[in-house]
């Protein structure tokens, strides 16, 4: 099985030679301008992640790579106006995105989980006399990132449980309003405020309620590619299984995360 | 099946053996698509182990690691010499206990979430100052102990995922190699049958029919066939009588012409020239062992007139008469042919000059007064003249010769008489 997916990523390797791709990366966790910026960013968190495997696909596809960054609810449509080859915004897959982009097989799987301060974690907690979860929460403001699956979801139930909703742009504001008592919690992917809350002081953000997978708000993580585009689907498909079975994509992880991903 | 074949009456060989050949194929066909089902099931197996068991397999071997970092992030929020390390220690049980690899399993994600909740708590507690964890601690030993079970429980599931799909392919492999060892001994037992098929209906009847070819003779008596069942058979048979049957026409053809080739068509004697062949035999024989032999020549007296008065059909009776006069006297030895005309010869084997006279005077003295009925129904009487030679001692030709001039003396001293040629040395 192996020899055969090294057979067939030489095979791709000629057909993807003097390749350029361009990649779409979404804006990093930590704090810095909301415009697109290109180039390398600090390390940590899913953008970094996200980077290090772009790159590493493109180098598995011999091809030269240019990285773009910008807000998550550009890098769909920039993929998807051809604008961009590759579009890594931890992109879980849906019927109404699977019309618009291609996907790659899965990168990694993800939940979405609601974050608070301990003080309105504490009000919430005693104001319903029980734990809290997304489908008790009552007249709350709920922040999330534009465009993303979970702004989609709390626009749904948002009319039904007087929920009031705070949209952002990218992941470095999420805790900003917060902070700033703008919102009560943010629901986003675990993962994305994982690197944001490390940096904070102990005890100033926590996870609140259970993991959420349903409703969209969870399952597996794809590469965009513009629609049509099968044969650098099949190459950066084939890329990816050679990344996984010489544990290059483990080692990419451990040096973000302190689990496995899959 | 063979008894059954025996009983019937008529069987196409052809038909027999491609019926055969046919339940053959059928049957090993049967045998050969069971093990393709088995060796179709083994195949289904093994796709499924690599795309559907072994994933399942990794996705659990990932749900026990999963677990198991949780229990020692666990560990880590209670041994952390600082809140920093102790809030990361629990950040990652959150992810831990958030990840989608852990929430797929209803247990686990219960457990996980228990963990989460129990921790969380311990470390508020922790951060307030508290001044005694022990009790907090014993409770997390207890849970964390829960987890290393669990840790334990799923793995196994895991492998047994292997072992099941495993037991089933080993299961199918066996069945195949049952079945094929059954359409081997199949195939053996119908290979085994057809040979004694072949041998007792084809190899048999020809043997026999082979003997019976080898030996067929008109001395011997039609073959006889045990009755066969193979029309084939049957029928080579059948021709066999046929031939047999044509061989004694043949002979009995043969036997035929030969007595007409040897006989005289008007009084049945032998011919002159049978007569020649075998008196010259009985001469060498004679001759060879110093046997006495005679030869004789006769004629009936004045045939001539006989014919010119009552015509020739009378004489034809007359030389009949004759004829049968002669078979009736002389011995079944002696040998006489219609020489020419009225002119008769004779042979006397193992008779002396004596003895033929005494022969050919009982011969002649019966065929003097024997009376002989002509068409008209009138009797009439014929003489015979009559010359002997000894032919011990010399060719055929030359008794012949001598005996012809013996007749020739008889005639001229009045017919109705026998005359000896004189011996060689007085002539």
């Amino acid at each position: 099985m192996r020899y055969c997916l090294l057979l067939l990523f030489c095979c791709s390797l000629s057909i993807a030679q003097a390749l350029e791709v361009r990649v779409a990366l979404s804006l990093p966790e930590g704090p810095g301008q909301v415009q697109p910026t290109v180039g390398r960013v600090a390390k940590g968190g899913l953008a970094a992640f996200n980077e290090e495997l772009a790159r590493e696909i493109c180098r598995r596809l011999n091809a030269r790579c240019t990285v773009s960054r910008m807000p998550f609810s550009e890098i769909l449509s920039s993929v998807e106006e051809n604008r961009f080859d590759l579009g890594f915004g931890n992109y879980l897959r849906t019927p109404e995105r699977e019309r618009r982009v291609d996907f790659s097989e899965p990168i990694w799987r993800s939940s979405s989980r609601l974050v608070a301060t301990p003080a309105t974690i504490r009000r919430f907690a005693s104001g319903n006399g029980a734990g809290i979860s997304l489908d008790k929460l009552r007249q709350a403001r709920v922040a999330c990132i534009e465009g993303t699956l979970q702004h989609a979801f709390l626009r749904s139930i948002a009319p039904a449980q007087d929920l009031e909703l705070v949209t952002v742009a990218s992941v470095s504001e999420t805790l900003n309003v917060l902070r700033e008592n703008k919102a009560d919690f943010v629901l986003q992917p675990v993962l994305s405020s994982f690197a944001l809350i490390g940096r904070e002081a102990p005890g100033s953000f926590e996870y609140v309620g259970p993991p959420l997978t349903e409703n969209g708000l969870g399952g597996t993580v794809h590469v965009a590619m513009p629609k049509g585009s099968d044969a650098l689907r099949r190459s950066v498909n084939l890329a990816i299984a050679a990344i996984r079975a010489d544990g290059t994509f483990h080692r990419i992880v451990r040096r973000y995360f302190p689990m496995n991903l899959d | 099946m063979i008894s059954q074949l025996r009983g019937l009456k008529q069987v196409h060989a052809g038909r027999a053996f491609g019926l055969l050949a046919a339940i053959f194929v059928l049957i090993l066909g049967v045998m050969v698509a069971l093990v393709a089902l088995d060796q179709q099931r083994v195949l289904e197996a093994t796709a499924r182990l690599q795309e559907e068991t072994v994933p399942e397999i990794i996705r659990y071997q990932r749900l026990a690691r999963n677990l198991e970092q949780l229990r020692q992030e666990g560990e880590r929020v209670f041994a952390a010499a600082t809140p920093q390390a102790r809030q990361q220690a629990m950040f990652v049980v959150t992810l831990v206990a958030s990840h989608p690899s852990v929430l797929e399993h209803k247990a686990a994600a219960e457990l996980a979430q228990q963990v989460e909740t129990f921790l969380g708590d311990a470390m508020r507690q922790m951060t307030a100052g508290a001044r005694d964890s022990g009790p907090v601690y014993e409770e997390w030993q207890r849970l964390a102990e829960r987890v290393g079970l669990m840790v334990d429980d799923v793995s196994i599931q895991g492998i047994n995922l292997a072992t099941n799909d495993l037991s089933y392919v080993a299961e199918a492999m066996r069945l195949a190699r049952y079945k094929l060892t059954a359409a081997l001994i199949v195939a053996g037992l119908f290979l085994a049958m057809f040979v004694a098929l072949i041998r007792i209906h084809l190899i048999y009847p020809l043997q026999r029919i082979d003997r019976a070819l080898s030996t067929l003779s008109v001395d011997r008596p039609a073959p006889e066939f045990e009755p066969s069942t193979m029309v084939e058979i049957q029928s080579v048979e059948a021709a066999i009588g046929e031939l047999h049957a044509s061989l004694m026409e043949n002979e009995a053809a043969r036997h035929a012409l030969e007595k007409l080739a040897n006989r005289d068509g008007l009084t049945g004697l032998i011919n002159r020239r049978h007569f020649m062949q075998t008196a010259d035999a009985e001469l060498m024989r004679a001759q060879r062992y110093e046997r006495p032999v005679t030869i004789g020549m006769a004629d009936l007296d004045c045939f001539k007139n006989l014919n010119d008065t009552y015509g020739h059909a009378v004489g034809d009776t007359v030389l009949r008469a004759f004829a049968e006069l002669v078979q009736e006297v002389l011995r079944q030895s002696d040998l006489v042919c219609r020489y020419g005309g009225e002119e008769f010869a004779f042979l006397f084997p193992e008779s002396s000059l004596d003895e033929a006279q005494r022969l050919a005077e009982r011969l002649r003295s019966r065929c003097a007064e024997y009376d002989i009925r002509i068409p008209d129904g009138r009797l009439v009487r014929v003489t015979l003249s009559m010359g002997l030679a000894d032919a011990s001692d010399c060719p055929i030709e030359t008794a012949l010769r001598r005996a012809d001039e013996a007749l020739y003396q008889a005639k001229r001293l009045g017919r109705n008489r026998v005359e000896l040629a004189a011996p060689v040395e007085a002539v």
